[in-house]
């Protein structure tokens, strides 16, 4: 049967035709996006696969500001962290929870260590890509596309969505939770996503007259936004219809609440942002690709207390979201994958805190994964010359290993090239 | 989906057909598919979607003409039309008053006037004397809304806005209120001075002593935080500094600390909380400097803050990260290089004067370009303030501090030290749902009388309508409803 064109597909066309590109504001400025996309090279009517290999779901935690690594799985055994640390070591040393004889977790990561000690935690030590921006904007942006070259526009999630799944009147899809922008990952002019700040008030207003309205009014918008526009009424109007059916039938079955205070924060944003990841987990609303942020690990002052708490947020949150997907039956599905733009310098500095670093490593959490560490233990005594972690795992092998062993999408595709196998999954479903 | 809005379901919005209705216009898509429209309107080089309406009165609606492929047809050919855009991109919307003043001052000299005019201090915030800066955002937050909407000079206000995202700081960090109110005091002080007294004011700041570190950093054991955010964010932009520069000038800014307190007060937990009667900056003590040869940015030999800035100043990347950055906020969100090199030149002969730059930007035949027309994103704070005086009120403060983190945008408290994203990231499904909820808000606490609808259709949205929002405005019941579609419509979004 030959396929419906999508009303998205079509006003994305007038986009392209405008040749406005996502993500080119004021942090494309500083991270020097390209300009515009050749429009016509790409093939926008080009016939969508009906959906990746499986149905399983990918949620992404990014850990905005760039995580401290030694903090998080701390070398226990290295007397060059004293050297380096004077002030941090200590502390994060004594009351760390070991792993195994040389590292162990930050010891506010207990609900992790649990996870670790039944064989769901693989962590990625050393990920990295060469030559190293320690620019936070440039670095997220590489992450985010996945390209160390910057030649991509892309977020690498967003590729996704646009060549392994049917995102075109499923805008949930690709969701950002607790985010009232889409994230870089998961952008692509291709694929429709939604953000969504707090479910408990997403919706207009004066119900469904305004709805209707407002749907009327959004629709063939003229200009440069004008696509954009109605987008965002469309998906927003089709994400609302959903959670009404899914706030009527989804009952948390695990603890959210905040128990750990935050120096950012009174509340646990992450932790309500995977509640709402949860609810459209486990209410069976199609999505598949899921980004939360949780933000403020630019630690560059007293970074004791803040850092801690910091993890702290992670691991309860984290842990509620596994209770309740296991509850629900769901946890077989989902894989939860941390990210940082870069990790932090090894030396500490004046304040208290350290600066921006490179290598460091990444968390995955759930049933799918194979348990352990992975990568090499990058070494305190030879840093590079900056004085900073080298990599031994290049961040897009954790993407391909995520892509075509857990999602079954084409990741040669979507990465533009292969790389080394990292075997953090348990059964990859597609190398 | 919702794909098309039938009669039935606008009925139900009082949006219904007035009684004297008149003619419907004529819209394309309706009855064939958008993909036959889209075809037909690609082969022609016709856009389907674009109304201009002819003459001031709601029964012109229905006159009906095609745009350039899929674009606004612009106005901005007549005068008046060109003040209500400069107005747009300079201030909070304007009142019928504040246009015609504009109107009868003619573009040049209101560009003058914009330029010129010196900042109105806001009223003094009691608050601010708290020890320890211990009082509510909230308070600053909506200090400074207030301010927007009653000062004679929004410009100043929206410049002011600009360089709080430019040279920005997050009060949870700075954790001090008193710092970000006296912040705010000054960028609007500064906001159309030069960039050279500037960068020593934000330098000096507490508020960014404290949240890019350079409080606590000291010569022997550099903090690189705001020595890297000060060129990459701040002046010369990623890929024109090394890693080497950063470390450098984190030596050589390092010094830099708080100012002493008036005096200490004993909070509750009997913790020494610092009490200031006057606003002060920064103090450098030499005893935390560097001693000793800085290789910076291609010269060596011994450098101070001063020095570090009269270096960025002498790297032209510098006038072209900020001429680029105007240019997005003030004119296009893509601007030509051509337009940005010409704007950076103008900007460096002037010795960094920000009037020249402005002047500079107002006058530029790209700032009212019919390329240009309705191509920038009203930052939330710009569609909240704007909507409340197309309103005719100035009441709604209080809703205003409190509607824009749903839209992106909370005062004082930025995503990160970038600031705030603009144009087209200021559109999510989140946001435009927000942004009408807002206006649904703002009329049910309004308590000033309406003014004329028809009157709004041309003095907010120039006459320039979507096919959409001009079926739905003839189709409306009364003004409440017209009021609605247009400050909900795209058209109000933009500018």
């Amino acid at each position: 049967m030959k396929k419906e064109v999508g009303i998205n597909q079509l006003k994305r066309r007038d986009f392209l035709k405008a040749g406005l590109v996502f993500g080119a504001g004021a942090s494309g400025l500083a991270a020097g996006y390209a300009a515009v996309p050749d429009a016509f090279a790409r093939a926008v009517y080009a016939a969508k696969k009906e959906g990746a290999g499986n149905d399983n779901i990918l949620v992404m935690i990014q850990l905005a500001g760039g995580n401290d690594g030694l903090r998080t799985l701390v070398p226990l055994a290295d007397p060059t962290l004293h050297d380096l640390r004077p002030k941090l070591a200590g502390p994060m040393v004594s009351q760390a929870l070991p792993i195994n004889s040389q590292y162990g977790l930050n010891h506010n990561l207990g609900g992790i260590k649990g996870l670790w000690d039944k064989g769901k935690v693989a962590i990625v030590q050393g990920v990295g890509y060469p030559n190293p921006t320690f620019s936070h904007f440039e670095s997220i942006r590489i992450w985010e596309t996945g390209d160390p070259t910057r030649r991509q526009v892309d977020g690498w999630l967003g590729r996704t969505l646009a060549t392994s799944y049917d995102s075109n009147g499923h805008p949930l899809t690709g969701c950002a939770c607790g985010a009232t922008n889409a994230p870089g990952a998961l952008r692509d002019l291709q694929a429709t996503l939604t953000v969504i700040q707090n479910q408990k008030t997403f919706g207009f207003t004066g119900g469904g007259e305004v709805e209707a309205a407002v749907g009327a009014l959004y629709k063939g918008t003229p200009g440069i936004y004008g696509a954009l526009f109605d987008t965002a009424i469309a998906t927003a109007t089709e994400t609302m219809a959903t959670l009404r059916t899914s706030a009527s039938t989804y009952q948390p079955m695990a603890d959210y609440t905040d128990n750990v205070k935050l120096v950012y924060s009174s509340k646990n944003q992450l932790a309500a942002a995977l509640q709402l990841a949860a609810e459209l987990i486990v209410t069976g609303t199609g999505v598949k690709l899921l980004h939360v942020t949780l933000g403020g690990f630019d630690t560059h002052y007293t970074e004791l207390n803040r850092h801690d708490d910091l993890m702290g947020y992670l691991d309860s949150a984290v842990s509620a979201f596994y209770k309740d997907l296991a509850a629900h039956n769901m946890a077989d599905k989902v894989l939860i994958a941390t990210w940082s733009e870069f990790g932090r310098r090894p030396k500490e500095n004046a304040s208290g805190g350290t600066d921006h670093g490179a290598a460091a490593p990444l968390l995955l959490i759930g049933n799918p994964v194979h348990g352990g560490l992975f990568g090499s233990e990058p070494s305190l005594t030879n840093l590079d010359s900056t004085g900073n972690l080298k990599y031994s795992v290049d961040f897009r092998s954790v993407y391909q290993e995520i892509l075509s062993g857990h999602l079954g999408a084409d990741a040669q595709t979507i990465l533009g090239a292969s790389f080394d196998r990292v075997s953090f999954l348990k059964a990859p479903v597609a190398v | 989906m919702a794909t098309s809005a039938s009669a039935s379901s606008m009925k139900r919005v009082s949006l219904a057909p007035a009684e004297e209705q008149v003619a419907t216009p004529r819209v394309i898509t309706r009855g064939i598919t958008r993909r036959q429209a889209l075809a037909a309107a690609l082969a022609t080089g016709v856009g389907v979607g674009a109304i201009r309406l002819i003459g001031a009165s709601m029964q012109q609606i229905a006159t009906t003409r095609t745009a350039s492929a899929g674009g606004w047809i612009s106005p901005l050919g007549s005068e008046s039309a060109k003040l209500m855009h400069l107005l747009r991109r300079t201030s909070f919307g304007y009142t019928p008053s504040q246009l015609e003043a504009a109107l009868s001052d003619g573009y040049d000299k209101t560009v003058d006037r914009l330029v010129e005019t010196k900042p109105v201090e806001p009223p003094a915030l009691a608050a601010a004397a708290s020890p320890g800066g211990r009082f509510a955002i909230t308070e600053v937050q909506q200090w400074w809304i207030d301010h927007m909407l009653n000062t004679s000079n929004p410009f100043a206000e929206r410049i002011t806005l600009f360089w709080h995202g430019h040279f920005t700081s997050d009060y949870r960090k700075v954790a001090d209120n008193t710092f970000m109110y006296w912040q705010n005091l000054s960028w609007r002080r500064m906001a159309m001075t030069n960039l050279r007294s500037m960068l020593m004011e934000v330098t000096t700041d507490p508020a960014m002593l404290r949240y890019l570190d350079l409080a606590t950093s000291t010569g022997a054991n550099p903090n690189e935080n705001y020595s890297r955010e000060l060129m990459e964010l701040f002046t010369m932009g990623a890929g024109n500094f090394s890693e080497d520069d950063v470390r450098e000038s984190a030596k050589a800014l390092a010094g830099w600390q708080l100012p002493q307190p008036d005096s200490f007060a004993t909070s509750q937990g009997n913790r020494r909380l610092p009490v200031y009667t006057t606003q002060k900056t920064g103090v450098f003590n030499q005893r935390r400097a560097y001693r000793g040869s800085i290789t910076y940015l291609g010269k060596t030999g011994p450098l101070d803050t001063q020095g570090v800035i009269d270096r960025i100043l002498a790297q032209p990347a510098t006038a072209n990260l900020i001429a680029t950055k105007v240019a997005q906020h003030f004119v296009t969100a893509r601007p030509s290089a051509s337009y940005v090199t010409g704007l950076a030149d103008t900007f460096r002969r002037s010795k960094y004067d920000m009037k020249t730059l402005m002047h500079s930007v107002f006058t530029s035949s790209e700032f009212a370009s019919d390329a240009n027309y309705r191509g920038l994103v009203k930052s939330p704070a710009e569609f909240m303030l704007g909507a409340s005086r197309a309103l005719g009120t100035n009441s709604l403060g209080k809703l205003i501090a409190g509607s824009g983190s749903g839209m992106g945008q909370t005062l004082f408290d930025p995503p990160d030290v970038n600031g705030w994203p603009n144009n087209e990231s200021w559109i999510s499904s989140n946001t435009v749902v927000e942004r009408v909820n807002f206006v649904t808000a703002a009329m049910t606490q309004s308590k000033a009388v309406l003014p004329s609808a028809s009157d709004a259709v041309h003095v907010q949205l120039d006459g320039v309508l979507s096919s959409q929002t001009a079926t739905l405005l003839n189709q409306a019941a009364d003004d409440r409803a017209r009021w609605f579609i247009t400050l909900a419509s795209p058209e109000f979004q933009l500018k």
